[in-house]
């Protein structure tokens, strides 16, 4: 018997044989696997099982029932569904209709799949019958999302219905997790049959593949080797990606690093993997990490990669990648092994049992790194983060340094993308994993709010913080509404340069001060005005340095939804930047962050976006 | 560097579209591609034949064993194994040339399976450069319509790509190379 199927026996459900409808066993099977909040927006081809969770929830009370969270847009939805996944570690799920419905749910799903977030994406779809006629509201769902999401089903034999939702949440959350995309005909919703209460589709090769994956051992030849490098390096470094999260492996890798004594830099989606607050951490690598995380790749002799996979925005030039380096590398997806870089020592398994196993193997192991921690933790000191500080202009550092004093690294906070998402990342601390929640790999602009509404829904106790760009958070301004609709106390902070300020900065650096398409200085948006129409009972606008405190400590303590823009510099740049293509010895650090030697960086003019 | 990949997939539809697609997704031209069920109607066996550039092929391939409905992939290039292609000619066969049409045929031993009035439909079988041949010394004759097969193949000798894990009782499989016959547990191909 196969492990999905193991881990989904169940005994005999209590609705094994009833006879009902596809629309209803697609709601009993979310109920079965536990789904408490669903996120979508209605339409003609998905009526039926919108009807289904209408009559599931009739009469139950509102800790049984599946909740029903209604978006502006299909867009809203899906990151609403990889908040929710991403904060909380289980399956998002939305349901969309047919045509419209579907496209707009394109962007989420790519999105889930390029940084690996479980979703399950129920579509409507035009009766058989209709299919492939261009009827209204058609579109070919199969063909489009199956270059964008992990697996897509097309249910055409309604005797398949139970059993392909319950795959889906097998296949999402399963081996490398991802998006799943269920398109179900109008037809099968409303066609009948007995409901089984059991039962997976086969997936003969996938089966097994995550059957060997979830008993793979570390051999004891492999162990050997691994230390054998480690024994032989005297400056070792975790670089740590967003697989750590997703394999809920934080733990371990915090327990490995200690144990060892090897500081730890994380990639965009690994934050909150190491507590950014401990002494092992040199936070964030790559284009804009900081000096220090960058210095420590330069330096290393040996680099131990756990669930990350050595992405353009970290590893730029390949070749000058750490380049005194030997490199270890363990993941749970084989094709990332050797895929960009070679690797000296690889170890194909989730980072979880693969870092438990690594530090049982390692018992004896004794090795003094500590010139080495002593040589990270001066590079820290020595080259910090640091902005404009002289500007009486309000700076977007200072804004979030000044947020992070308060909320002290215990919020959940979600962003756009741009320069506010890389501040994000490198003023504000995370000392817990799923905290730190970000369109990494897609960078998908308005992912910030709809994100924020997921993440509170799943973590209703917890502060979350949408901070978002004003570019950004214009792409789904519609959700600000969701918010109110159903008093979701998810706090806005709005860091406005009226403009997309990363578009600006690469024009400054390589298309010499032409700001094509991304100036919106004249636009005479009103975003504070737009949130109290909204509802909102706490708005407010900041464009002096002696408000800001007070204004932060109001917005982040208020118990409702609550809005803050504050207006900050449009010329500042993101610095440390490693520009694209470039090696990391070329980083420029900016006027206020000391570099290590000055040494004339040339730009290059030609390189893409 | 060619390729010749052999893929067991669920018979299923779009399978093929995503197999194709992580080709087409790298800028890898198909050269050739045939499916057709296998002695289990819920597997398909899909050869294609592919080149570029082994690296990146190598990643492909590794793609290609994460898709869902992908039961086992194979790169027949770097070890021996049977490559055939089967095609259909038709070929110009006036009465005074029908004689010399005949004996290249009859060379490649290639099979009539019909004859019109001035015309053969010619069968014939091989690997891709033996059918390559067979064309072009057919061609002065002046063939008329071609369709070929694409390429078919399987390993030399007791090296198998099957569907299921069970080793088949009457072959003693020893191999346990990387995307072919694995025994269950085995995990040396992870590490």
């Amino acid at each position: 018997m196969s492990t999905l199927r193991e881990a989904k026996r169940i005994e005999q459900h209590p609705l094994a044989g009833k006879k009902m409808t596809g629309a209803d066993m697609v709601v009993q099977v979310l109920a079965d696997e536990g789904v408490d909040t669903v996120f979508g927006y209605s339409g003609g081809a998905i009526l039926p099982t919108y009807d289904a969770v209408f009559r599931y929830n009739e009469g139950r009370g509102s800790a049984e029932e599946i909740r029903l969270i209604v978006p502006a847009t299909e867009q809203g939805a899906g990151f609403m569904a990889a908040g929710y996944a991403r904060a909380s570690g289980r399956v998002g799920v939305f349901i969309v209709t047919s045509g419209p419905g579907a496209t707009n749910s394109v962007t989420p799903i790519r999105d889930c799949h390029a940084d690996s977030i479980p979703v399950v994406l129920i579509c409507g779809q035009v009766p058989r019958a209709a299919m492939g006629t261009d009827a209204f509201q058609e579109a070919p769902v199969f063909n489009i999302m199956s270059a964008c999401a992990k697996h897509v089903f097309l249910v055409t034999d309604e005797t398949k219905i139970e059993e392909t939702i319950r795959t889906a949440f097998a296949l999402a959350r399963s081996g490398r997790p991802g998006p799943v995309v269920v398109d179900i005909p109008r037809d099968v919703q409303l066609s009948e049959g007995t409901y089984r209460g059991e039962g997976l589709l086969e997936l003969r090769g996938y089966d097994e593949r995550i059957g060997r994956l979830q008993q793979v051992a570390l051999g004891e030849e492999a162990a050997r080797s691994f230390y054998d490098l480690l024994e032989a390096s005297e400056r070792p470094l975790i670089y740590a990606g967003g697989g750590v999260i997703n394999g809920d492996a934080s733990e371990d890798l915090r327990k490995f690093a200690a144990r060892f004594q090897i500081p730890v830099v994380t990639t965009l989606l690994g934050i909150g993997a190491m507590d950014t607050t401990d002494d092992l951490s040199l936070r964030m690598l790559g284009m804009h990490g900081t000096a220090f995380a960058n210095y420590a790749v330069e330096d290393c002799d040996f680099l131990i990669a756990v669930g990350s996979r050595f992405d353009d925005r970290v590893a730029g030039k390949v070749k000058e990648f750490a380049p005194g380096a030997r490199i270890a590398h363990l993941d749970v997806d084989a094709s990332e092994i050797g895929k960009v870089k070679g690797v000296d020592w690889a170890f194909v398994c989730d980072a979880r049992r693969g870092l438990a196993q690594l530090l049982r193997a390692g018992k004896g192991i004794q090795k003094d790194f500590s010139p080495w921690l002593q040589h990270v933790r001066e590079l820290r000191k020595s080259h910090p983060l640091d902005y404009n500080r002289e500007s009486p202009t309000l700076q977007s550092e200072e804004v979030l340094a000044a947020m992070n004093e308060i909320t002290r690294g215990k919020a959940i906070v979600s962003t756009g993308v741009g320069q506010h998402q890389m501040w994000a990342a490198q003023y504000l601390d995370f000392v817990e994993p799923r905290t730190f929640l970000t369109s990494g790999s897609m960078g998908t602009m308005g992912f910030g709010l709809p994100a924020a509404v997921g993440a509170q829904l799943a973590c209703p106790d917890k502060l979350v913080v949408d901070v978002d760009g004003d570019g950004s958070i214009r792409m789904n301004l519609g959700e600000l509404e969701t918010l109110t609709n159903y008093n979701i106390p998810v706090k806005v902070l709005l860091l406005n340069n009226y403009g997309d300020g990363m578009v600006r900065q690469w024009q400054d650096l390589f298309y010499a001060n032409r700001y094509s398409g991304s100036d919106k200085t004249l636009h005479r948006k009103d975003f504070v005005k737009a949130a109290e129409a909204d509802g909102f009972g706490f708005y407010r606008r900041v464009t002096e340095r002696g408000e800001l405190r007070e204004a932060l400590q109001e917005f982040i303590a208020y118990p409702g939804p609550s809005f803050l823009e504050v207006v900050v510099d449009q010329n500042a740049h993101v610095y440390p930047m490693i520009g694209p293509g470039m090696g990391y010895k070329d980083m420029i650090t900016g006027q206020y962050i000391k570099p290590r030697a000055r040494r004339d960086v040339v730009v290059d003019k030609n390189a893409g976006f | 560097m060619r390729h010749i990949i052999s893929v067991l997939v669920e018979n299923e539809f779009g399978v093929l579209a995503k197999v194709s697609g992580l080709f087409s997704g790298r800028g890898f031209n198909i050269e050739s591609l045939c499916v057709a069920e296998t002695t289990d109607p819920t597997v398909s066996r899909i050869t294609l034949v592919t080149s570029g550039d082994d690296r990146v092929l190598a990643q492909v391939t590794k793609h290609l064993e994460k898709l869902v409905n992908v039961i086992r992939v194979g790169d027949f290039s770097s070890s021996g194994h049977v490559e055939r292609e089967l095609v259909l000619v038709k070929v110009r066969a006036e009465a005074r040339s029908r004689g010399d049409v005949l004996s290249v045929i009859n060379i490649f031993r290639g099979k009539v399976v019909d004859v019109g009035a001035s015309s053969y439909v010619v069968e014939a079988t091989g690997s891709q450069e033996k059918i390559q041949a067979f064309l072009r010394l057919l061609e002065p004759f002046g063939v008329l319509e071609v369709a070929r097969t694409g390429v078919v193949a399987l390993y030399r000798g007791e090296e198998v790509l099957r569907a299921t894990i069970e080793e088949p009782p009457d072959l003693d499989v020893g191999g346990d190379h990387e995307g072919r016959i694995r025994r269950e547990g085995s995990s040396a191909d992870f590490v």
